[in-house]
């Protein structure tokens, strides 16, 4: 039996459980904010693997391709995105995502 | 075969997440919305790779830029509306 197939299942299995544990942490976890810390793992961290997976299986093929410049996207992505979450929940709890709150918070443009 | 099951465990991993989404407050519930495209680009690419269907890729592609761009506009919505 080849190496390839069971190292490509191997890195399968450690994605599915990333995933499935992050899942788990989203659901357990008290606030927007801690949950947010179990979205990485699985935007980032199995994406990687699922590419590398694929990759082990065909080699250099369109599939193989294909998936890395979706995992471009996710990676590129889901940094920003992240940031861009945890500052609106920041925003919407504080008014200002500055600490102490040196700006207003957003009624006026509530009200638009 | 492996990349159709991986595809059907990674579908279960969405139960609790659609249930922070439905349930949680708005904040969590984009937080929620956030795994579940994750998660579902991934499942896209294990699928369109378990049945051998290279053309199928573009859907993980498409939904990875979507997932970007629509994820600011539920947070743009969270800060200033919701």
């Amino acid at each position: 039996m080849k190496a390839a197939p069971i190292f490509s299942d191997v890195l399968l299995g450690l994605a599915v459980l990333l995933v499935l544990a992050s899942a788990l942490g989203v659901l357990v976890m008290p606030d927007a904010y801690q949950k947010l810390h179990f979205v990485t793992p699985a935007a980032l961290v199995a994406p990687i693997l699922v590419t590398l997976a694929i990759g082990v299986r065909m080699g250099l093929t369109e599939n193989t391709g294909e998936s890395c410049v979706a995992l471009f996207f996710m990676v590129v992505a889901g940094p920003y995105l992240s940031h861009a979450t945890m500052r609106a929940i920041r925003v919407r709890e504080k008014g200002d995502w500055r600490p102490g709150g040196g700006g207003k918070a957003p009624e006026a443009e509530r009200e638009q | 075969m492996s990349f159709v099951v991986a595809a059907i465990a990674m579908l279960i991993a969405m139960i609790p997440a659609a249930v922070v989404l439905v349930r949680g407050e708005p904040g969590e519930a984009v937080v929620g919305y956030e795994f579940v495209t994750s998660v579902v680009v991934m499942i896209l690419a294990l699928l369109a790779q378990g049945f051998q269907r290279p053309s199928l890729f573009e859907l993980p592609i498409l939904l990875a830029v979507l997932m970007y761009a629509s994820g600011l506009v539920y947070v743009r919505a969270l800060e200033r509306w919701l």
